[in-house]
């Protein structure tokens, strides 16, 4: 082996460093250490003077490694590598020490922190020298893709795929297409009709010949990894007779749009839900409004039709959150009553108008001007709907803690329509576990990043889209399906699919076969070969998260760049 | 106990003028624009407020509607066009009927044509009457204006009745009915607003002590002097003096006003001054009306037309038989005299007491209640301190 050169380079980061920590006091001493041949301060090490700095080092004094000690790794490690990499050297001869995040950022006392950013220097020069090249990889991106669930989002995310000449599996549970938004009749804001818009996505996917649609159908399994997926489908046949069929596909892509569940409205008792008769959800109400008649269970136009906002969503008891299309749907039946019964009277009763999208300010608007009342309840403070006395001329009456008012009222009421929030459905759990990915603790979906990265999951090649993820309107949901297209339709321009160099691998000499890290694995990225009984890693799923490396009784799995040996040269530089 | 919603009451009003109430989302613009909005009481949006709701009893017990002018910068200022300052103005016609035992108030409000109707009844009865009278009871003469034989006299006694028993005495007797219309109306307002209100307990010795709110407001207008906009103000101190100069002028003066055919400068230049004053608002407020200058202006009920009509013909009229007499045309001074009273009788008779012009009563009753009510509630929350300190101790 060639001799050892370290570079070290301690960044001032303007003053957000230097101002805390001496950093000459740190070049110093790491000058002083086994192998270093280069050691300097800089303003700022990620400027191009300052990679250019790097390069040169590396030119004229022949450095084989470089310790940086500025910002988190998270930061600025891509950058040093690709100065690395640029000069001739393997990127993962690099080794950063946080002096900014775990150090100046920290700490008020100058001598303190500098005797620690000098020890974690020290760490990352003793820890450098026992790196070792390694080559990232990459692998096919099978073009093929797994759509689960077949409601708006699912149809949108499979035809924009089939529309690029990917071959796309498109399951769903029921024995239609289309999900809730099918039980839909007009949609807010722009009162556009729901049935026209799915007629035209259920007709184009039908018709595809890159769409394979499986209706009564589950996905019994996903295994493999991102770009190489192999999805086991259970159909079953139509008629609920005979024997289900099984198929087998190869995908590139999981994209899960499996939706959500309306709130079940009788576990609020105060609403009478199911005990009085003209209490109905919204989705009943829009199955009247689908079938043109707006009418009382006695079949009577009613006379004072009220809304009741958020039910089961923003309160302590149920949903803390807001389900976010309910304020707009209720305006929409404000409108809807009204040009289906002209006389009625349409109370509504919130608790905050969310009127946040694309034109639902006006649409607001227009529902105040065509004289709805509008009534405010404070959270957890819940309407109660009774039955009205012989002499009233309604068939119910809603008592209402009025806050814009200060007065406690009641509202005629001949019908009342329960704004169902929504929620996760039962069999979420069940989907989490199949593709691998993770639900929060109201059952929904966890994306990636909420900000940067909102369709991707924790596992690579598995993208969410649509109300499974949170509650969501339409625009909102094809935004998601298209965004989760346009992620897979990247990867596939591409053809390849790059692995990092950082994963597990073990030892099949040691392994003894008892499996333990497969349970453990967080990622499924560990398989059990039945025939050799010994387990290995799948390097593309590997996140290097080192679970398995610690829990290996046989000490049979190592995590490269997370040696053994360069944990404990680091431990090392940190005690002396 | 929760008070059932009216959701009918709203399309009530709108047949008293309301516009567009429903638009309200409650921002509270036109509370914080409005210089009267007090902590008491914070309107226009808590009348929007409860009459979206239909809190009828409670709008019915409110004194807000009067302690408003229609400024109109809540209108201006409404986010929504919900029209907040012709909301209050369409309260006031409601008020106006609900205090009216008669039920002519609601009548009229409701019906252009019945009010129409019920002017012209009066005022061709008034002319009938007044010309028998001339004929009949008076001088017999029409081409005689004053003086012992005047066909139409003002103090002197008509053929075979006492002394004293002139138009005069006709001014007194529609002074009494209207006085008694108005007044036992205004009991109505005073039990509707403050009598059955358990609320606020109002000791009597307060009624007296805040007594001369009630002429000051009537005189001042000092209130509506602290609204933004000065003009309305202006205008309608203009039109109310000139207005209250000329009844002072027909109550105690009518004699010396009919004299003639000299001058009589020491009571005509009070006359003429009144005549200019209600003929230059009037014509002012109808041409804003017409062309909607103002945003006052920008909503017309036709009872607010019925008032400006009326008063336009009442003061030209008045000028007229003035002129005439003046310039020796006594025939038509007496003509123009019974067309004036064709005019002046509907007016005092109907208007007055049933539409419109109650709100001269209403308006500087409503600012005493609101001081005696307030005064009240300060007293109580003074009283109320001790227990207060008492618990906390």
């Amino acid at each position: 082996m060639e001799d050892l050169k370290i570079g070290v380079y301690i960044c001032n980061c303007g003053t957000n460093i230097a101002k805390v920590v001496d950093c000459d006091a740190v070049v110093e001493s790491a000058a002083s250490l086994p192998g270093v041949v280069v050691s300097r301060p800089y303003k700022y090490m990620c400027s191009n003077p300052g990679q250019e700095m790097i390069v040169q080092d590396i030119k004229e004094h022949g450095l084989n490694r470089v310790v940086v000690s500025a910002c988190s790794p998270r930061m600025h490690e891509p950058t040093f590598r690709k100065a690395l990499q640029n000069a001739g050297v393997n990127p993962y001869f690099l080794e950063m020490a946080n002096i900014r995040e775990q150090c100046s950022w920290v700490h008020e006392d100058g001598a303190q922190a500098t005797e620690k950013a000098t020890s974690l220097t020290r760490a990352a020069v003793l820890r450098v020298a026992q790196h070792e090249p390694l080559e990232r990889r990459s692998v096919d991106m099978c073009k093929n893709l797994l759509v689960i669930g077949a409601g708006i989002t699912g149809m949108t995310a499979a035809l924009d795929l089939a529309d690029a000449g990917s071959k796309v599996y498109l399951v769903d549970r029921a024995d239609r297409l289309g999900g809730n938004v099918a039980r839909v009749d007009l949609t807010a804001p722009y009162l556009d009709s729901a049935r026209d818009m799915m007629t035209e996505r259920m007709t184009r996917v039908v018709e595809h010949p890159n769409i394979e649609v499986l209706l009564n159908s589950e996905v019994e399994d996903v295994s493999g990894f991102v770009g190489n997926f192999q999805t086991t489908i259970i159909s079953k046949p139509a008629d609920g007779k005979g024997t289900p069929t099984k198929v087998t596909h190869d995908v590139g892509s999981v994209i899960v749009c499996t939706g959500y569940k309306e709130f079940d409205a009788s576990r609020i008792t105060h609403y009478g839900y199911g005990k009085l008769p003209n209490v109905v959800t919204s989705f009943e109400f829009e199955k009247m409004l689908r079938a043109g008649r707006v009418e009382t269970k006695e079949g009577k136009a009613p006379q004072y039709v009220a809304i009741v906002h958020c039910v089961g969503s923003r309160n302590m008891e149920f949903h803390p959150y807001c389900s976010r299309v309910c304020c707009m749907t209720a305006l929409k039946y404000a409108q809807e009553v009204k040009s289906a019964v002209p006389g009625a009277y349409v109370s509504d009763i919130y608790i905050d108008m969310h009127a946040f999208g694309k034109g639902h300010e006006d649409f607001y608007r227009r529902s105040s001007e065509v004289k709805t009342l509008f009534l405010m309840y404070a959270k957890n403070d819940y309407p109660v709907i009774r039955k009205a006395g012989p002499k009233d001329d309604c068939e119910m009456l809603i008592e209402v803690n009025e806050t814009l008012s200060h007065e406690t009222i009641e509202i005629p009421a001949d019908m009342v329509i329960l704004m169902v929030g929504m929620e996760a459905r039962e069999d979420s759990g069940e989907i989490a576990r199949l593709v691998n990915i993770s639900r929060d603790k109201d059952g929904w979906f966890i994306e990636s990043h909420p900000k940067l990265d909102p369709v991707a999951t924790t596992t690579d090649g598995i993208y969410i889209a649509g109300g499974c993820q949170f509650p969501k309107d339409i625009p909102d949901s094809v935004a998601q399906a298209r965004a989760a297209a346009a992620r897979i339709l990247g990867r596939i321009a591409k053809g390849k699919l790059d692995i990092d160099a950082v994963f597990a691998e073990v030892d099949e000499d040691h392994c003894s076969g008892c499996r333990m890290c497969n349970e453990l694995c967080p990622y499924t990225a560990i398989e059990y070969d039945a025939e050799k009984k010994r387990s290995h890693v799948i390097s593309a799923l590997c996140k290097a998260c080192g679970a398995c490396v610690a829990a290996c009784p046989s000490g049979a799995i190592a995590a490269r760049h997370f040696t053994d040996r360069q944990i404990y040269a680091q431990i090392e530089g940190v005690l002396a | 106990m929760a008070i059932r919603a009216n959701l009918k009451l709203i399309e009530e009003l709108e047949r008293y003028g309301a516009q567009d109430v429903s638009n309200c989302y409650h921002c509270g613009n036109c509370s914080a624009t409005c210089p009267f909005s007090s902590d008491h009481s914070i309107f226009p949006r808590r009348e929007m407020r409860m009459l979206q709701m239909g809190l009828e009893t409670k709008l019915e017990s409110s004194l807000d509607p009067w302690l408003c002018y229609y400024c109109g910068e809540c209108s201006d200022d409404c986010p929504r066009d919900a029209e907040p300052g012709e909301t209050m103005m369409s309260l006031r016609r409601w008020l106006t009927a609900r205090y009216d035992w008669t039920g002519i108030s609601k009548l009229f409000y409701l019906s252009w044509k019945a009010e129409l109707l019920a002017i012209i009844i009066v005022a061709l009865l008034a002319g009938a009457g007044f010309l028998a009278a001339g004929f009949l009871l008076g001088g017999g003469d029409i081409s005689v204006y004053n003086g012992e034989n005047a066909f139409l006299p003002a103090g002197e006694s008509w053929y075979g009745l006492p002394t004293g028993t002139g138009v005069h005495l006709f001014d007194w007797i529609l002074a009494g009915v209207l006085v008694f219309f108005l007044s036992t109306n205004c009991m109505r307002m005073w039990w509707k607003t403050m009598g059955r209100d358990k609320s606020v307990k109002v000791p009597p010795h307060l009624y007296i002590a805040k007594i001369f709110s009630l002429p000051w407001n009537f005189m001042s207008q000092a209130r509506y002097a602290k609204c933004d906009r000065k003009r309305p103000w202006a205008i309608h101190l203009v039109l109310m003096l000139s207005y209250v100069t000329m009844l002072v002028l027909i109550m105690f003066f009518l004699e010396r006003m009919a004299a003639g055919p000299g001058v009589d400068w020491k009571v005509h230049v009070f006359g003429l001054l009144a005549t200019v004053g209600l003929l230059a608002t009037t014509i002012f407020a109808m041409r804003g009306r017409v062309k909607k200058t103002e945003s006052q202006y920008k909503h017309s009920h036709e009872s607010d037309w019925m008032f400006l009509i009326l008063l336009v013909v009442v003061a030209s009229t008045g000028f007229l038989q003035f002129a005439l007499h003046r310039s020796g045309l006594d025939v038509a001074a007496n003509i123009a005299y019974v067309v004036h009273m064709m005019a002046v009788v509907p007016m005092l008779l109907l208007e007055v007491p049933f539409s419109k012009w109650s709100h001269l009563a209403y308006r500087p009753l409503a600012m005493y209640f609101n001081e005696v009510r307030e005064e009240a509630a300060t007293a109580a929350e003074k009283s109320a301190v001790p227990l207060g300190a008492a618990q906390a101790a």
